[in-house]
């Protein structure tokens, strides 16, 4: 069974269809990119899927239960996290303590044991603290823990998000545009650090603009036009499928691996 | 690279470090111990306001948010001491813990539908609140006794022993502020303190990562709302009187004086804040009258020059910016 | 039980004081839409205004319409000296909105204090501007003073409404509402925009204050009580809504007056404030929002 199904989702701002009658599943395991010209929706896909608005019509359904419409803390709870597009951080934190708030999911504790400190308490604490550490090392951040976070460089902050988002050990990561506003240099750490997350067993949906960034690591490639899907499919049939040439040809766009 | 600095400070230094304050803390309230009953009372003040304003630093440094109607709770507490110990003979252990209780409930009815509300709106809805408990705290002559206020309110004490010298419950007041203290930093340190954290910095990005906003919040409000009660009570032991000019609008702007001087959003920037603001005055004797005038102007001053506090200054050096870090 | 004639004449009064209301929610949206800001020291400018035209009159023994042209000017200055000294730096620094909300609440009680020091805590009011009154409608008393306040405020409106839509000024004013950074690409100097909305804003509190002062007192503490009904007046508008200001000014005056009859003069604020608590919680764009959204700008 599929771990992500989209089912007919449509999702309308008055009387423009920002997404129309979609349907696409994610395997368990699976890298898969969205991509598609500016104004596509794939962003409007991506709120809707992490719940930060119900869809007008149309169901999405994760892990087998049905979380259409769940407020966004809750999908996120149930094992679906996001990064976002423009980058937002924790900015008045150190590095280290960003990634420790992205534990919140997997750990438990509220007033009481925070005050009265039981042993499975803190147990827990020192795995947040020695988990964040290891991701820190697994984006390249170690040096960098205890550094405010507003003060890194901007390819830093994108890794410090995806690194924060891994916190959470999420079952389906969503990345938006993850390598957005990045050098060569910098996307090329990005694209290693996502294949290792794939290879580590995380599910992976990746929108992004950097074609050459899409064509190496995702398996599979979902395409937007308009608001609807207009193909599906590997990376060599997409790039040979006459849909997507005519809509990025059409655009200001090409596809370009 | 700084970051290499701050990593190499051994555990067992910041623990030395931490407890700094705490030195400090104690060496004003022994310096207090040793002057006049006036100077007693007025760090007797200071105390007071800082368990206050550890409270409101909770809601608004360490969440992000605003309440400037927090002295709600303080006329709750006090109030609710004052009846509770003066006419029905009630132990004032037991009535700072009932009105607590109260003002906790209170804060969760109050702040389920307010906390939705965002930047001015909050702003406004929690002054209101502040104002309608200050205005009923007058009108309600049969229940408070109006702006003749309400006296004979017994000092602090436990099981029939009464703290009866000012320096005694100053002892008394020092050790609940430490106490205070420590609690909201072990709060602030812990998987709970880091989700209001995170409210404080992005809530998209807080929401994205299962956090639940709106019941963090309520909880950050209601700490808040406990400590201002307590506050309240403490007070009216202290003082043994009290009366609705206590519980005004100049207490909520004379806590965000101390909160903003201190340093929001730090472990002892309201403790701080509360002993500088409360003393200050009495320093500059002549002053008497200006005191308001004082107050705020200290606080324009530090909201367009400094915003970060005295706690803040400390960023000037990267070191020591680390451990304040740690230590929060 | 309240009877018809004390219904009615507790509108009566509630139409005044409601229309003062108006007038200072119109000062918050003024300020609100040139910069983004709150003034909560909006209600300390009617205190002036009534203390200043007091001072002027009694001490001085001015007559009322110089001292009314002087008392206006002088609040007006005040205003500006308030963006000079606490609001630009602010800005400049980027100081978050709470910050900014809290110095001007700071600046409302020095302003206070300061009163205090300077003219003592003694109540104090002046004449009526037309002696005589008060006008007996069957058991209804309408004082004099009424009329002047609802002349003057029908005037004030329809000048405020001929600045805003016909001079220079007011329509930059008015394009810095809707999108300041595009305003201020469009070439309308932005920072000179703040300084006249304090100025207007504080001039509308003075005038407020000037009319407001014969029906009751003045003294260094009305301040709080006006600037927060203006702001009440305002958020029951609509906040940024001129127009919905002074409606909701009017329903929250009538509102305030029946509770008094009903519950006791000592409950007008109380009654004023829930009602805030109400709007804010269910109609947070307004009470007016459902069929004024064509009337948004302006």
């Amino acid at each position: 069974m599929a771990l992500l199904s989209v089912r007919e989702e449509t999702m309308r701002f008055g009387g423009l269809f920002a997404n129309q009658s979609i349907s696409f599943d994610v395997e368990e395991g699976e890298l898969l990119a969205v991509i598609g010209p500016n104004g596509a929706g794939k962003t409007t896909l991506f709120n809707v899927i992490s719940g930060f608005f119900p869809p007008t019509s149309g169901s999405i359904q994760f892990d087998g239960k049905d979380i259409t419409g769940a407020p966004s803390h809750q999908v996120a709870s149930a094992g679906l996290v996001r990064t976002y597009q423009l980058v937002q951080l924790f900015k008045h934190l150190t590095v280290a303590e960003n990634v420790e708030i992205g534990s919140h999911r997997v750990t438990r504790g509220g007033v009481f044991s925070a005050l009265f400190r039981p042993e499975w308490m803190r147990k827990q604490e020192k795995n947040v603290c020695e988990g964040a550490r290891e991701l820190l090392r697994f984006v390249g951040l170690e040096h960098q823990a205890d550094l405010q976070a507003d003060k890194l460089p901007y390819g830093r902050q994108r890794l410090l998000e995806v690194a924060r988002a891994l916190a959470a050990k999420p079952r389906l990561l969503l990345l938006d545009e993850p390598a957005a506003g990045l050098n060569t240099q910098e996307t090329e750490a990005l694209a290693d650090v996502i294949t290792r997350i794939q290879r580590g067993g995380t599910t992976v949906i990746l929108i992004e603009h950097d074609m050459s960034l899409v064509m190496k690591i995702a398996q599979r490639i979902v395409v937007l036009d308009f608001g609807k899907k207009i193909a599906e499919g590997t990376p060599d049939e997409i790039k040979a499928h006459p849909d997507v040439i005519a809509a990025y040809l059409g655009g200001t766009e090409t596809v370009d691996a | 690279m700084t970051s290499h600095a701050t990593i190499s400070i051994e555990p067992a230094g910041i623990r030395w470090q931490a407890m700094l304050p705490v030195v400090a803390v104690v060496v004003v309230a022994g310096f207090g111990l040793l002057s006049s009953d006036y100077v007693v009372t007025v760090l007797g003040f200071a105390f007071i306001y800082t368990i206050f304003c550890t409270g409101l630093n909770f809601f608004m440094g360490y969440t992000g948010q605003a309440s400037f109607g927090q002295s709600a709770f303080a006329a709750i507490g006090g109030y609710g001491s004052a009846i509770l110990c003066a006419d029905y003979g009630w132990e004032p252990l037991l009535a700072l813990f009932a009105t607590m209780a109260l003002s906790g409930v209170a804060a969760v009815i109050v702040g389920f539908p307010t906390l939705r509300l965002r930047g001015h709106y909050l702003a406004m809805a929690t002054f209101a609140l502040g104002l309608i408990v200050y205005e009923v705290t007058i009108e309600w002559t049969g229940l408070t006794q109006g702006y003749m206020g309400y006296s004979g309110i017994p000092p602090l004490g436990i099981a029939g022993y009464e703290l009866v010298t000012v320096k005694q419950q100053l002892v008394a007041l020092v050790v609940l502020a430490l106490f205070g203290v420590a609690v909201a930093a072990r709060l602030r340190q812990s998987r709970f303190g880091r989700a209001l954290a995170s409210i404080a910095g992005s809530e998209s990005a807080a929401l994205a990562l299962g956090v639940d906003i709106a019941r963090y919040k309520l909880v950050a409000f209601v700490i808040a709302a406990l400590y201002a009660s307590a506050a309240g009570s403490l007070f009216a032991h202290f003082i043994g009187f009290i009366s609705p000019e206590v519980f005004g609008v100049t207490m909520v702007v004379q806590s965000f004086a101390m909160l903003y001087l201190g340093g929001i959003g730090t472990m002892w920037g309201p403790t701080i804040g509360a002993i500088i603001v409360s003393v200050l005055p009495e320093a500059l004797r002549g002053l008497k009258e200006m005191q308001d005038i004082g107050y705020t102007a200290i606080l324009i001053f530090i909201l367009i020059f400094a915003p970060r506090g005295l706690a803040g200054l400390s960023a000037l050096f990267g070191r020591v910016r680390g451990r304040v870090k740690e230590a929060a | 039980m309240p009877n018809l004639v004390e219904f009615l004449q507790s509108v009566v009064n509630g139409i005044g004081v409601g229309l003062i209301y108006g007038l200072v929610g119109i000062g918050f949206c003024v300020i609100y839409n040139a910069s983004g800001i709150v003034n909560f020291a909006q209600g300390v400018f009617v205190m002036l205004g009534g203390m200043v035209c007091q001072a002027l009159l009694t001490q001085f023994g001015i007559p009322l319409m110089l001292a009314v042209a002087l008392t206006i000017p002088l609040v007006a200055i005040s205003g500006m000296i308030m963006e000079l000294v606490i609001v630009r730096p602010m800005m400049h620094r980027g100081a978050t909105l709470f910050a900014i909300i809290l110095a001007t609440l700071a600046a409302q009680i020095m302003i206070e204090r300061i009163t205090l020091l300077t003219f003592g805590d003694r109540p104090r009011t002046y004449h009526e501007f037309t002696t005589g009154g008060p006008l007996k409608i069957g058991d209804i008393a309408i004082g004099y003073q009424l009329f002047w306040i609802l002349g003057c405020g029908a005037l004030l409106v329809l000048l405020l409404w001929l600045f805003f839509t016909r001079t220079r000024t007011g329509r930059a004013l008015r394009a810095c509402s809707q999108n300041r950074e595009a305003a201020q690409l469009l070439g309308v100097p932005v920072a000179r925009m703040m300084l006249i909305s304090f100025a207007l804003s504080a001039a509308l509190g003075a005038v407020a204050g000037i009319l407001v002062t014969p029906t009751q007192y003045t003294a260094y503490n009305v301040g709080t009580p006006f600037g927060v009904n203006g702001f009440i007046a305002a958020i029951i508008g609509g906040f940024g809504r001129a127009g919905g200001a002074l409606a909701g000014g009017l329903l929250l005056g009538v509102l305030q007056a029946l509770a008094i009859v009903a519950l006791g003069a000592g409950f007008k604020n109380v009654a004023a404030l829930s009602a805030l608590l109400v709007v804010l919680l269910l109609f947070p764009n307004g009470l007016f929002a459902g069929f004024s959204r064509g009337a948004k700008a302006h």
